[in-house]
């Protein structure tokens, strides 16, 4: 079992190192023609001065984990809280429900400029970016996961008595968890794209993995930027299998209501 | 028959409104079911009798009329009625346990004390050794026997059930009929069932009630005298079963007239 893990682990990095491979022949050979394109072997130089040299890389990287991670919350809390409200009250439905999904397609990054004059150039505004990221898709989705519960199991509840907040958690919330959790995945990569972008355009701040990519043009840094890149996909794809795959599989997949891949 | 009925339909219409038009699904409907008894109630596709369990339910409100239950008018669901569906509508994220003490622990009663009683229905089910199985993994015979034991479980006044094996093959079908007739022996619940088989309904019935097509109407109430357990076939058998089939061609006939004319699908109740 964990030999096969083992196993599987290998052959999913293995893209990963031909890339690297390649990309290194390429430019070491000089056969790129981009002259401030960084190797592999630069980006890897840059980024073990940043751990143990200058030691920055970590303040970066928590800074940045702490903003995603209230901006995110608060987007779970309230998205969840106010997908419910929508889908039980139909005037609230009527109004807000078209604004929703109007809001879900308007870019993150263009409510930053909103943003910086209404709540300034610090972590505040970062925050707020992060936060509408993920609340609109989260929101709209467990609206409509509420929605599509199967209406003889609300039924089922209703006939032992169960109604309001405990048909809410007992039910509804549970028997749209499909949607929920596809709302979640869609919130966070929203999110993380709302979190670099409000990085670099907030002015006061000073740390963020989006900040240092974007401070690095001062010096044109490309490795350092490169570091930047490689951080963020690896940090999205930890949180990504470590919480919400790991949600789904310990829920929908455990039910039988979603097909296991 | 001499007590007085658990169950009055009292002039009762449902209308449903829709922004197009209007479905008259049941009109001036009148029935009593005593306690006890199982019923089952009959009729061509489309003829509202699932909208007549829901009233006795309370998921739906009935237009003009009312359903008394136990002396009193049905406002809403309630737990002194049981309610087993044609989809099972199980809670996936439920085990098997968890969905027979939902409606237990929904209503007062300690953890301990509502598994002890769903262990008691799991053996009455015959559903040992799959009380940690999630719904899913179940075939649809053993999720409907779920279903029954979790409508059983809080002991309610009368066990509502809407065609609750027309999702299952001829077999199954047949050994869950002759599982349910040993289970209301054994519990005297007063049914309501639903179903559009007639050798179901004879097999099952203490009475039949021969709904009309659409509008839903009482087209007729044929007694069923024949002792358990019953077969599906002997003379006597036959004859309630040619009783019912004759009140019920005449319906289906029209049913699938007026389905035509108007130009609805058939199968939508």
């Amino acid at each position: 079992m964990t030999k096969d893990k083992i196993k599987q682990d290998l052959i999913n990095l293995f893209p990963f190192v031909v890339v690297g491979i390649l990309w290194e022949v390429i430019v070491q050979l000089g056969l790129s023609g981009i002259k401030t394109l960084p190797a592999p072997s630069d980006i890897f130089r840059s980024a073990w001065s940043l751990i143990w040299g200058s030691n920055v890389l970590f303040h970066h990287l928590l800074s940045s984990l702490y903003r995603i991670t209230v901006g995110y919350l608060l987007a779970v809390t309230l998205g969840i809280a106010v997908g419910v409200l929508l889908s039980l009250n139909k005037t609230l439905h009527m109004i807000f429900s078209p604004v929703i999904s109007l809001l879900i397609s308007v870019p993150t990054l263009a409510w930053v400029p909103v943003l910086l004059v209404i709540m300034g150039l610090g972590d505040r505004t970062v925050i707020m970016t992060i936060f509408l990221g993920g609340f609109f898709a989260i929101a709209y989705n467990t609206m409509s996961g509420i929605e599509m519960v199967n209406q003889n199991q609300i039924h089922a509840a209703e006939i032992v008595g169960v109604k309001g907040l405990r048909l809410v958690f007992s039910v509804l919330i549970p028997g749209s968890l499909v949607s929920i959790i596809a709302g979640l995945r869609l919130g966070i990569g929203y999110s993380w794209r709302a979190l670099v972008g409000g990085e670099m355009l907030a002015a006061m701040i000073q740390w963020g993995v989006g900040k240092m990519i974007y401070q690095a043009r001062f010096f044109n840094d490309t490795a350092v930027m490169f570091v930047g890149l490689i951080l963020i996909g690896i940090s999205s794809t930890i949180i990504d299998q470590l919480l919400l795959r790991r949600l789904e599989r310990w829920t929908i997949e455990k039910w039988g209501v979603v097909a296991e891949n | 028959m001499n007590s007085e009925p658990i169950v009055e339909i009292k002039g009762v219409s449902k209308t449903f409104t829709d922004s197009h038009n209007n479905v008259h699904a049941l009109t001036n409907v009148d029935l009593e079911f005593w306690p006890s008894t199982f019923n089952v109630i009959i009729g061509p596709s489309g003829c509202g009798k699932s909208t007549l369990l829901y009233l006795v339910a309370g998921f739906e409100t009935p237009t003009t009329g009312q359903v008394i239950l136990n002396g009193e008018e049905v406002k809403e669901p309630g737990p002194d009625r049981g309610f087993v569906f044609q989809d099972y509508a199980l809670f996936p994220w439920r085990t098997v346990l968890g969905n027979i003490t939902f409606g237990l622990t929904n209503n007062g009663w300690k953890r301990k004390e509502a598994i002890e009683r769903a262990r008691e229905y799991i053996r009455l089910m015959n559903l040992e050794g799959f009380e940690n199985a999630f719904p899913h993994t179940l075939s649809g015979g053993m999720k409907q026997r779920v279903g029954i034991a979790r409508a059983l479980a809080y002991d309610p006044l009368v066990l509502l059930m809407d065609e609750p094996f027309g999702a299952l093959d001829a077999q199954t079908r047949k050994y869950m009929q002759q599982e349910l007739v040993r289970i209301w022996q054994e519990t005297k619940k007063t049914v309501l069932f639903i179903t559009h088989s007639v050798i179901e309904a004879v097999y099952l019935a203490d009475r039949i009630v021969v709904m009309t097509a659409r509008p839903g109407q009482v087209k007729g109430i044929v007694d069923v005298d024949l002792p358990r357990p019953r077969n599906y076939t002997g003379d006597d058998y036959l004859e309630v079963r040619e009783k019912v089939l004759s009140l019920l061609e005449e319906e289906v006939a029209k049913g699938i007239k007026d389905s035509l004319a108007s130009d609805n699908t058939l199968f939508t109740d």
